[in-house]
């Protein structure tokens, strides 16, 4: 019975909505914008846990909720499960998307910046600026994932990495 | 017929709680709903007593007292819903099929944007689907 949105929607108001905390409203303390971005995806994946969680048997450990997290909870918010998971055993997990769908529209702006002059540093500039914007827009599912682990018993930290953009 | 319904956050705070019968006391009924908690902290954490119903979110009958039973159901993200009933004989599959309904209006309640999480739920239209699916339980097991 689940009422569908067009996918552009869900991309659209993601970009809207972190350009409007770290331009506008946080224009000058990105830090502040971050976290007010992350809180908000910690809502959301607050109420979607309870959801998606509903016909499901009560997991056993933390190792169930965190596969529960890579299959069936980023299927449904991304389309697509988990690529790779990695832990050391004493509570540090890593997820690796290969394809994350919500960074898959990004590209480098291939404009070169003005002010920079030589060749090599407007590529790096221009590179780091584009990193800069990407993990701007991965607050917000950072907080949806620690909305959710948390809602299932499992106060947790998370940061999110971009190893390669693509495009 | 039901007679109380509840719903326990995950630090047994209550976050709603409702009674349907008009003669006997609430506070009564609070109670045991207050004792049942211990009931599924106990079934929780000793998990070999329940057996196969190891991982089931539905608890099944917490305990019997002289004129009630209390069942139970705990969900993903540890909260409790507890039911009082009067009916002696109920059968499971409609209990389960009551708790099914009832953590479906649950998630409705807690997906509203304006909900605090941790704290009681106060919508009315919650209350309203609530007590509609009391009164539709108590049809569906006399028919």
């Amino acid at each position: 019975m689940g009422r569908e949105v067009a996918e552009s929607c869900v991309d659209s108001l993601l970009i809207e909505m972190v350009s409007s905390y770290a331009d506008r409203f946080y224009a000058t303390k990105p830090e502040l914008a971050a976290r007010r971005i992350e809180s908000i995806g910690y809502q959301v994946g607050h109420q979607l846990s309870e959801r998606y969680t509903m016909d499901r048997p009560r997991f056993g450990d933390h190792l169930d909720a965190i596969k529960f997290i890579c299959k069936d909870f980023w299927s449904e918010i991304f389309k697509k499960q988990i690529d790779n998971l990695k832990t050391n055993h004493r509570g540090t997990f890593v997820l690796q998307d290969n394809r994350f769908r919500w960074l898959s529209h990004i590209s480098v702006d291939p404009s070169p910046d003005s002010s920079v002059t030589s060749q090599d540093t407007s590529e790096a500039s221009v590179e780091n600026k584009a990193a800069q914007a990407a993990s701007m827009h991965l607050y917000f599912p950072c907080g949806i994932i620690r909305g959710a682990l948390t809602n299932l018993g499992i106060p947790c930290a998370v940061s999110a990495d971009i190893s390669n953009l693509p495009a | 017929m039901i007679v109380c319904v509840a719903v326990v956050g995950h630090q047994n705070n209550p976050l709603y709680i409702q009674s349907f019968n008009e003669g006997d006391d609430a506070l009564k009924l609070h109670h045991i709903v207050h004792c049942s908690l211990d009931v599924i902290d106990e079934r929780v954490n000793n998990p070999k007593k329940s057996g196969p119903m190891l991982n089931e979110t539905f608890l099944g009958l917490l305990y019997p007292t002289e004129n009630y039973k209390v069942y139970g159901y705990l969900t993903n993200t540890k909260v409790k819903f507890i039911l009082v009933t009067t009916d002696l004989d109920v059968r499971d599959a409609d209990m389960r099929n009551f708790f099914r309904k009832f953590h479906a209006a649950y998630v409705d309640a807690v997906s509203n944007p304006f909900h605090v999480p941790g704290k009681k739920i106060t919508s009315r239209t919650f209350a309203e689907r609530v007590s509609n699916i009391v009164k539709s339980f108590g049809l569906g097991s006399s028919g």
